[in-house]
């Protein structure tokens, strides 16, 4: 792949994303920081395809590292999304009993 | 699963090739762009308080499909070790979403975001390594994988270290004071480029594989994470909404960064999107506060702020008091915790012990305390002197409530910091200043040890070698020659000190023996230096009480504040003033209630909910108006009161609402400072100048409730604490704690 067509999508997709973003209320800020925090862990992607690199190639270090990157963006994502979740449940519940 | 590794060398610039046909990857690259697309509309529905829910659980399956994919495309499903990090990963991450208080939620989004930083720097790490899946077909282009993994390496170790002393700081392990070092603006940029420098000679032949490039990738990282280091540090605890807001973005762009390293579009545009989420929070962080970001980052307008700063993060810790919320001691020092519950008696004991000894010396039996507190009682100046031991028993808020208790009753009250008091320079002025005491109080040896002669009282809280008089005689030991304050000078002494071992320097001290010999001139107070100063506040008052008996209604007060909850020296609000406030309430059609951090600190938000539901149950409107920066990170407010049950279509943005202050019958501000400060509108050259600010001052009757005096962050006065004092009939100030002022509310309603 050309590391144009890259620079392309990442530049595509900040701006759609700025758009898209810029309309969510200020009430919701903190769901949306929490939320895009869970989405940085996207990083796992790499993470994944790399340890699996270093594993087929038997780099002891690699692996380690690879495996603590794992970790890491794994709770990044999870935990970002289970908070975010908690945190908007609480502003659904209001919806609910009015 | 086809797995076709060409290549398995490591250090080499080598990508291990997974065959793919062009079919294969068409298809890899369309349901990436669908999962893109599902991102985004996950995205958009959080737009609508209504479907925001949906949006982000559909954001989290694009995740989990994301992974599947990659685990499939590239052939790796097999790996047993992927799916042990993910499981692991995944549990830790559950119990983390879990087990997290709403109050706490600044620092675990810091937290977070520091992993996906951290990440991010070890995939870039790899990929500079050579581990690499590359699939045919999609062939890289070696130079750019290079410099986007060293990218990778910077980008993700900033936003590690930057996120980890931003979480480090909202969670009060670290000092929130912003920290300047010598030179700092010269380390920042220093760092920076050589991260970038570092990241960029990775791409020279010379440095495709041996120990040249291992060197790199380890100065890649280093200088990283110094950059983010430094760039956090500096930054005071009110400005963390900014900087929460732009680790967020960085954290997006070192993913994408990774993303392009290893060829793939999905985590490139994710990524994107992530950094921008992050850049759009932050200029709306800044252009609320009046910020420029740059200034922010380089520490500018900082520097003349600085000390206001602290105060102003500071001013809001006492309010939490020990008892409610402290959340530094809970993840922070369980060692400090355990010493508390084990030497509680002691100081007690000592106590006794203390009064069978002076009631030799006295005519009256007086305890220990009492003993004390009438020394107190008696001395008209009085000079603390702080040390290590007052940050280790985190007794800077007793300290603070002594020296305003003693400041009410009209005598002096000074601190004398000696240079190395502490564990870093200025140590103690950081800690004196983050409970509020002003900086003029604080005096360095030279200036203030003539005045121990003449001083009637010494307080030493925690201090050891610093006021060893054997500095002064005893040859040939450490301290010898060593500076040390002259508290010896002082009519009165009394140490609180954890025990009774020698300093740091180990060189015993004089003073110690005098206690031991039982003179009128020196008293230990064993312990942890929290329950003794405690123990002395209760002896203080109690001796008030008896020289003072016709202020009963004042005693009691002081009394509580041993519970840590009233503010005692500091309530000077006539006691009509939640009387007077009830009945503006109880008037009132309408109301606007202003959260700010205040009411966090505070932990406020029940009793706002129960004044709310009360109001409303007399047919009285209440709505909430909410200043964009309110609280340490965009949105802060919204979440505490959601928490609490409070209808989120209550909740007004400032433009939405601001008109209505006009109309309004009262106005009730809970812990918010500068976003009602409306000298924003007038006071040119002021740090908060043109600062959008609500309009509560337009309401008519206004009803503050915060914890002191003191101006907010921006160190301006606010004029509506003037009117209040001037006791206009217009604004009432409720001082101390938030959800004590808020019960006493409720209770006259």
């Amino acid at each position: 792949m050309h590391w144009s067509l890259l620079i392309i999508i990442f530049i595509v997709s900040t701006l759609l994303g700025y758009k898209i973003i810029n309309r969510v209320p200020s009430l919701l800020h903190t769901p949306l920081m929490s939320g895009m925090n869970a989405f940085s862990g996207v990083t796992l992607l790499a993470c994944l395809s790399a340890t699996a690199a270093a594993v087929a190639t038997g780099g002891i270090l690699g692996t380690i590292l690879g495996f603590l990157a794992i970790v890491l963006a794994t709770i990044n994502v999870v935990a970002g999304f289970g908070v975010t979740d908690r945190m908007l449940k609480m502003f659904h519940n209001k919806k609910g009993k009015e | 699963m086809v797995m076709n590794f060409l290549q398995a060398l490591c250090f080499n610039p080598l990508f291990l090739e997974v065959t793919r046909s062009t079919g294969e990857n068409t298809r890899y690259r369309l349901i990436s762009l669908g999962l893109i697309a599902l991102v985004l509309i996950g995205i958009s529905l959080m737009s609508k308080v209504e479907r925001a829910l949906i949006g982000n659980r559909l954001g989290a399956l694009a995740m989990l499909a994301a992974v599947v994919l990659t685990l499939y495309y590239y052939g790796i499903f097999s790996v047993s070790l992927l799916w042990v990090g993910l499981l692991l990963g995944g549990f830790l991450g559950l119990v983390l979403a879990r087990k997290v208080q709403m109050i706490q939620m600044p620092q675990m989004v810091g937290l977070l975001n520091g992993f996906g930083g951290l990440a991010s720097m070890l995939a870039g790490i790899l990929t500079l390594m050579g581990y690499s899946l590359n699939p045919s077909g999609m062939a890289m282009d070696t130079t750019f994988a290079t410099i986007t993994g060293g990218l990778a390496v910077v980008v993700g170790g900033l936003t590690w270290t930057g996120s980890a002393v931003a979480a480090g700081k909202l969670h009060r392990i670290i000092d929130q004071k912003p920290k300047v070092y010598p030179g700092h603006q010269v380390w920042t940029s220093m760092s920076l480029l050589l991260a970038l420098l570092s990241a960029l000679l990775l791409t020279l032949p010379t440095f495709a594989s041996g120990t040249g490039r291992t060197l790199l990738i380890l100065l890649a990282v280093i200088f990283g994470n110094l950059f983010g280091y430094f760039l956090a540090i500096r930054v005071g605890g009110a400005d963390m909404p900014i900087t929460i807001s732009l680790l967020n973005s960085f954290s997006g762009v070192a993913g994408a960064i990774a993303g392009m390293a290893v060829a793939d579009i999905l985590l490139v545009a994710v990524g994107g999107i992530v950094g921008a989420s992050g850049l759009i929070l932050t200029q709306i962080m800044c252009k609320a506060m009046n910020r420029q970001l740059l200034d922010i980052l380089v520490g500018k307008s900082s520097a003349p702020t600085a000390a206001k700063q602290v105060s102003a993060s500071a001013k809001q810790a006492p309010a939490s008091g020990p008892a409610s919320i402290s959340p530094a001691q809970e993840g922070t020092d369980s060692n400090t915790q355990a010493q508390e519950q084990e030497l509680a008696p002691e100081p007690e004991q000592e106590a006794r012990q203390e009064s069978g000894q002076k009631a030799e010396a006295e005519p009256e039996e007086l305890a220990g305390p009492q003993l004390l507190g009438r020394w107190l009682e008696e001395a008209q100046t009085i000079i603390i002197v702080p040390g290590y031991g007052m940050a280790l028993a985190q007794a800077q808020v007793q300290i603070k409530q002594l020296a305003d208790q003693l400041e009410a009753a009209g005598k002096q009250v000074d601190f004398a910091i000696h240079p190395v008091a502490g564990r870093m320079p200025g140590h103690m002025n950081v800690l004196l200043a983050e409970v509020d005491i002003p900086y003029d109080k604080l005096h360095e040896m030279a200036e203030i040890n003539d005045q121990f002669k003449t001083t009637d009282l010494c307080l030493v809280v925690g201090a050891n070698d610093v006021i060893n008089p054997a500095a002064n005689t005893a040859e040939g030991t450490p301290i010898y020659g060593m500076p040390v304050l002259d508290v010896g000078d002082a009519k009165h002494i009394v140490i609180c000190n954890y025990d009774l071992q020698p300093g740091y320097a180990g060189v015993p001290n004089p003073l110690y023996e005098e206690a031991e010999a039982q003179t009128d001139h020196v008293v230990l107070l064993l312990g942890d230096a929290k329950e003794s100063l405690k123990g002395l506040q209760t002896g203080y008052t109690q001796a008030q009480k008896g020289s003072d008996q016709g202020a009963p209604a004042d005693g009691s007060q002081m009394a509580n504040s041993d519970s840590g909850q009233a503010s005692s020296g500091q309530s000077p609000s006539p006691a009509a003033g939640p009387d007077l406030a009830a009945n503006w309430l109880d008037e009132a059609h309408k109301v606007i209630i202003v959260p700010g951090y205040g009411m966090a600190l505070a932990q406020a938000q029940a009793q706002i909910k129960q004044l709310t539901d009360q109001l409303e149950a007399a047919g009285k409107q209440v709505d909430f108006a909410i200043h964009p920066v309110a609280g340490r990170m965009p949105g802060h407010m919204n979440v505490l009161l959601a928490e609490v049950d409070i209808p989120y279509d209550k909740l007004h943005e400032m433009a939405e609402i601001n008109d209505q202050f006009k109309t309004t019958d009262l106005c009730l501000v809970v812990g918010a400072n500068d976003v009602i400060n409306p000298a924003a509108n007038t006071a040119e050259g002021t740090p908060i100048y043109g600062m959008p600010v609500l309009d509560v001052g337009d309401a008519k009757h206004v009803v503050i409730c915060n914890f002191d005096l003191q101006p907010g962050y921006a160190g301006v006065p606010n004029p509506l604490y003037e009117e209040a004092q001037a006791e206009s009939g217009h604004v009432i100030l409720l001082l101390g704690d938030a959800k004590q002022s808020l019960a006493d509310l409720l209770a006259k309603l």
